[in-house]
């Protein structure tokens, strides 16, 4: 909406709704058709978000091959089954990783659009404990077998 | 602001390309039980699948990077939203493939 300062300049506020960036079924199929919250920014800062959307795709997309990769390479191993809980945790892994960056990248465009702080996330943190505790397991795993074979 | 004669948009059209061959690492895999010799109908239809997942994400990679092209970029909304879903969905498929290898 258009308001006029006390000094005759004209400027703008933006105009505030509480659609979500990505809400909605209809903004699937129609996106451009639907009203956005705040401002559009620059578009280099949309465009940098949408690479580091685009770069957790890439780590989801590795952690799903690494478990189709599991299933189909590994032998069988010790423990009944054990191939296919590690081969399906590495699918979910990735699957939740592709969800959770479309989440943040929405949530990173509403903040850009709106001039807010930038959001904070614990899942780095949280992907990094959980990778480097499989890699853990396995080194353990790899460890007791060399031990136990002559 | 200033132009940046478009550089980001050529980043953001590579890093497009980069998760397209990623995307084609997933859809192989997905896709290689179906050749074996014993593979069943249920096989083929899995590896269909991830080819047809596959080709999905590279037409919207290209889709995405047509609209790049435009000064200034486009927004990307729908092609970031479906790219993620049909990575799920990729996943997903791969539970089957690891199901379908488990019981011979």
């Amino acid at each position: 909406m258009t308001k006029y300062a006390p000094c005759g300049h004209t400027f703008l506020t933006p105009t505030v709704n509480n659609q979500r960036v990505s809400g909605g079924l209809s903004q699937w199929f129609n996106p451009e058709s639907q009203p956005t919250v705040g401002r559009t920014p620059d578009y280099r800062f949309s465009l940098a978000n949408e690479r580091t959307f685009l770069a957790w795709i890439r780590t989801g997309l590795a952690l799903i091959a690494g478990g189709l990769a599991c299933a189909q390479f590994l032998p069988p191993l010790p423990i009944r089954h054990l191939r296919e809980v590690i081969a399906v945790a590495l699918l979910v892994l990735g699957a939740v990783v592709a969800l959770r960056a479309v989440d943040h990248w929405a949530r990173t465009e509403r903040a850009m659009r709106l001039g807010q702080e930038l959001p904070g996330s614990k899942f780095p943190a949280i992907l990094a404990i959980i990778v480097a505790t499989g890699a853990l397991l396995l080194v353990v795993a790899v460890l007791i077998r060399a031990v136990k074979s002559p | 602001m200033t132009d940046d004669h478009g550089a980001s948009a050529e980043r953001t059209r590579l890093a497009w390309r980069r998760t397209g061959l990623s995307a084609a690492a997933v859809g192989l895999l997905a896709a290689r039980p179906a050749f074996s010799p014993d593979a069943g109908a249920v096989r083929w239809l899995t590896a269909a699948g991830a080819m047809a997942g596959w080709t999905a994400l590279v037409a919207l990679a290209y889709r995405r990077t047509r609209g790049l092209r435009a000064r200034p970029p486009l927004p990307g909304r729908r092609a970031v939203l479906a790219y993620a879903l049909i990575t799920v969905g990729l996943a997903a498929l791969g539970g089957v493939v690891v199901m379908l290898q488990s019981s011979p």
